[in-house]
């Protein structure tokens, strides 16, 4: 028992007395209380697993999503009637046990499961499904995913009967399959904001700021071969933590199972610690990438410009870039060095016979040489008489990205060229490249959640206010620009997966030309995974390592 | 006390130029092949992530931030002393708007007003300008507490003896400043500048730590701390603690020399 102070007692130190256990109760019933009400203490039930979420959903109506935590939650609860497979990436049924496009791919035939049922044990028929898919389309619900069939206006849905549902289109639109991995399907005229779902789990208690539980779906249609009801793990728990220190602190108590989104240092200890838990998948969808302001309103000077928008000026950049280095020091080992838009990752679409100009200071040079330029001493000049020096922004906070530039900056001096760092806080940085355009180069990363091109259509349409390097051009700037937008817009009308893959092949080669944007590294998928799961099988496409969440359980004796 | 401080404080100083300028020492050369090296005979305190020599950046940006605060520091006393002097001297008319500006300035949520003016610099300003300039804003921004305590204290010698009769002997108003008030004003203002030199040190180091600070490839407090917000990177090298260690030292012994002061 431990003493308190009491100033009456000469001595200085008693055992607590009656007030004093008095306090104390009410001390300890307010700290019981706090503890109950924090993440750590916010039970997931018996069996359950936990992990973080960085910040609040945003919404639990599946229909609104538009963020990644939101978007999980949606994954977790809502049943869907075509799941892309986060393994093979290839689209496979999940509440619809089939399903055909006709040959225009205007027409799409959904047939349901029999016996389907939400969580509340109603039946789930083709009328939920339609009455689900309009929703989304309707304007009032302002659903992101609506954007997808370019144009939700004139999509009609039919209920032929209970167990169909057919989709008609008023033109086609590439990967359909892959829009209804996002819609999910609610009870008809009862949206639940996730309390009644067709998918594994239910929002069953939500603390802002704390935490999230889902329950088990008691009506859940998926069974193991053996016949038991899935998912295995009765609960889930998402904790609200923004600090990363704190959510690896807990995976390394046990408290957490999942960790993603680890800093490539943590990693490695991590690894050396409990190799079990680290999973390094190698390179994600994700890219990292430089590029230079070619936009023509751009407020620089004319001789800048004219740099930035010669092909051999990029070219030589992207070939005094030490990319290996990029991998080794700014993510300890943990990136993959990048010189196209898709990743290895991306098994459908990667292309690896590229042409792409490699590691080369020698080849740098000529290039540089014959484009006009010249080397006086250190410094690299124009062939107007001005010293090559540009500044390279980047997001102030994002350590690789920082130690990117830096060891940019010590290469393209071995070619002349002066480089200055600067990192910007983020409304800043967006203010001058999306308002001001008042930039010169710029270091960002672009997070793939899609494997398809299609969805990078944004991107690479000159027409795009996200087409970075010269944003919402009238008419294609340069005659490869042109042939960029030709070959996107192929892709999405060609009807065939080879005509879609020749497209595809030919922007990837016309970007490694050309460089608009100098691929640097492919952050690789970082996990830690609690070894004391069963029936984990990783993959670098989100949500990562619980796209199966059904299939986890605990190994036998672990929990 | 305050001399045994002055003696140490001197000596790191010292320590850190004969670093700075060891030979074949840089704080930005990269030697990429000895990334997060351990201590060595090349290396004293090991290398950074890129390999970049510890000792010397450490060394470099002790000078550099100790320069930059102790100049940010004497420009915001000087301001402060004239706006002070200003307010309690100068006529009746100017003094409300001049504590107002004052009042203002205290109100400014400072650290957002300087994210503001780091991202309005040019892109192209060389690493040691734009140090500078970051030091010379937070001179700009910092005065207005000095420039009160001095209105205060110059306020309460308005009516001194002295200040009477130099007035009635016909001195002129820049003869009493020179030869009567600041002489009597120095035991004021210097705990003022001696205690905005590590405030100012703080604030470049919270800079930093934004990655707001002193450019990439110099070398700052802030961005050394940095390091510190990853708990791998403590468990892989103690030298990772030395950017900080110095910077406590530093703020340690400046705080002994205002107090004795």
């Amino acid at each position: 028992m431990k003493p308190i102070r009491d100033d009456h007692n000469w001595r200085g130190w008693r055992v607590i007395g009656w007030r004093g256990w008095r306090l104390a109760l009410v001390i300890a019933a307010l700290t019981t209380g706090l503890l109950i009400a924090s993440p750590m203490h916010a039970q997931s039930g018996s069996g359950g697993v936990a992990w973080a979420i960085k910040y609040d959903p945003k919404t639990f109506d599946p229909a609104k999503v538009d963020d990644q935590a939101s978007e999980l939650v949606r994954y977790l609860t809502g049943g869907v009637l075509l799941r892309i497979n986060r393994h093979t990436q290839e689209v496979e049924p999940s509440l619809a046990s089939s399903w055909t496009i006709a040959p225009d791919g205007r027409t799409l035939v959904f047939h349901l499961r029999a016996g389907l049922r939400f969580s509340d044990g109603s039946a789930l028929t083709s009328a939920d499904a339609a009455w689900s898919i309009r929703r989304v389309l309707a304007p009032a619900t302002a659903a992101p995913v609506a954007e997808e069939f370019l144009t939700p206006g004139g999509v009609t849905v039919e209920t032929p009967d209970p167990l169909t549902v057919i989709v008609h289109l008023p033109r086609r639109v590439v990967s359909i399959g892959r829009v209804f991995d996002e819609i999910a399907i609610e009870p008809q005229n009862r949206a639940s904001e996730g309390r009644v779902t067709a998918g594994p789990y239910v929002v069953a208690e939500y603390e802002r700021g704390q935490f999230v539980r889902l329950e088990r779906n008691p009506h859940y249609w998926k069974h193991d071969p053996g016949g038991a009801q899935l998912p295995y793990l009765p609960s889930i728990r998402l904790d609200i933590v923004a600090n990363p220190e704190q959510e690896q602190v807990r995976f390394v108590r046990g408290q957490y199972q999942f960790l993603g989104g680890i800093s490539p240092e943590y990693f490695d200890l991590l690894a050396r610690t409990q190799p079990q838990s680290a999973h390094d998948l190698g390179p994600s969808l994700n890219t990292e990438q430089l590029w230079f302001n070619q936009a023509a309103a751009a407020p620089l000077p004319a001789y800048e410009k004219q740099w930035f928008a010669s092909t051999a000026f990029r070219v030589a950049i992207s070939e005094a870039i030490h990319r290996q280095d990029l991998a080794r020091l700014a993510y300890s080992g943990h990136a993959t060095p990048a010189y196209g838009f898709i990743s290895p990752a991306n098994k459908v679409w990667f292309d690896a016979h590229l042409d792409v100009p490699r590691e080369d200071v020698a080849a740098a040079n000529v290039a540089l040489a014959k484009a006009g330029f010249y080397r006086s001493g250190a410094t690299l000049y124009d062939a107007s008489g001005h010293a090559v020096r540009f500044s390279i922004l980047t997001n102030a906070g994002n350590a690789a990205r920082e130690k990117m530039a830096t060891l940019i900056q010590q290469d393209l001096a071995a070619i002349g060229i002066t480089v200055t760092v600067v990192t910007l806080d983020f409304p800043a940085l967006i203010d001058r490249l999306m308002h001001t355009e008042n930039y010169e180069a710029c270091i960002l990363g672009l997070a793939n959640v899609d494997p398809d091109p299609d969805s990078m259509m944004n991107l690479w349409l000159s027409s795009s206010p996200n087409h970075q390097w010269n944003p919402s051009e009238k008419t294609p700037a340069t005659p490869w620009e042109a042939a960029i937008d030709a070959a996107m817009q192929a892709q999405a009308s060609a009807t065939g997966m080879e005509g879609r893959r020749q497209a595809v092949d030919r922007v990837q080669q016309i970007v490694a030309t050309e460089q608009p944007f100098i691929y640097l590294v492919y952050p690789n998928a970082l996990y830690a995974v609690s070894p004391a799961l069963a029936g984990v099988d990783l993959t670098v496409l989100a949500p990562g390592p619980v796209w199966n969440i059904e299939s986890l359980r605990w190994q036998k004796g672990k929990r | 006390m305050r001399r045994t401080a002055l003696v140490l404080l001197l000596a790191l100083l010292a320590a850190a130029v004969l670093a700075a300028l060891r030979p074949g020492s840089s704080y930005a050369a990269q030697d990429r092949e000895q990334s997060w090296a351990p201590a060595s005979r090349t290396h004293p305190a090991g290398t950074d992530a890129l390999g970049r020599d510890r000792l010397t950046r450490v060394a470099v940006a002790a000078l550099l931030g100790l320069a930059g605060a102790a100049s940010a520091a004497a420009g915001a006393t000087g301001i402060a002393a004239g706006v002070g002097v200003l307010a309690a001297f100068g006529p009746k008319i100017l003094a409300g708007p001049l504590l107002l500006v004052c009042d203002s300035f205290l109100a400014l949520p400072w650290l957002f007003l300087l994210m503001m003016v780091r991202a309005g610099l040019p892109l192209q300003t060389a690493p040691l300008v734009s140090a500078a300039a970051t030091f010379l804003i937070l001179a700009l921004l910092g005065w207005p507490a000095c420039a009160r305590a001095v209105h205060a204290g110059a306020s309460a010698m308005r009516r001194a003896d002295w200040m009477i009769q130099g007035r009635a002997a016909g001195l002129r108003a820049t003869q009493l400043m020179g030869r009567h008030l600041l002489p009597r004003m120095l035991p004021l203002l210097i705990p003022q500048l001696l205690i905005s030199v590590p405030v100012f040190l703080i604030a470049e180091a919270n800079l930093g730590t934004l990655g707001l600070g002193v450019a990439e490839p110099l070398p700052s407090w802030g961005s050394m701390l940095l390091e510190l917000d990853n708990s791998a990177l403590l468990a892989s090298s103690h030298w990772v603690y030395l950017p900080v260690a110095l910077l406590i030292a530093f703020l340690v012994l400046l705080e002994l020399c205002v107090t004795e002061a």
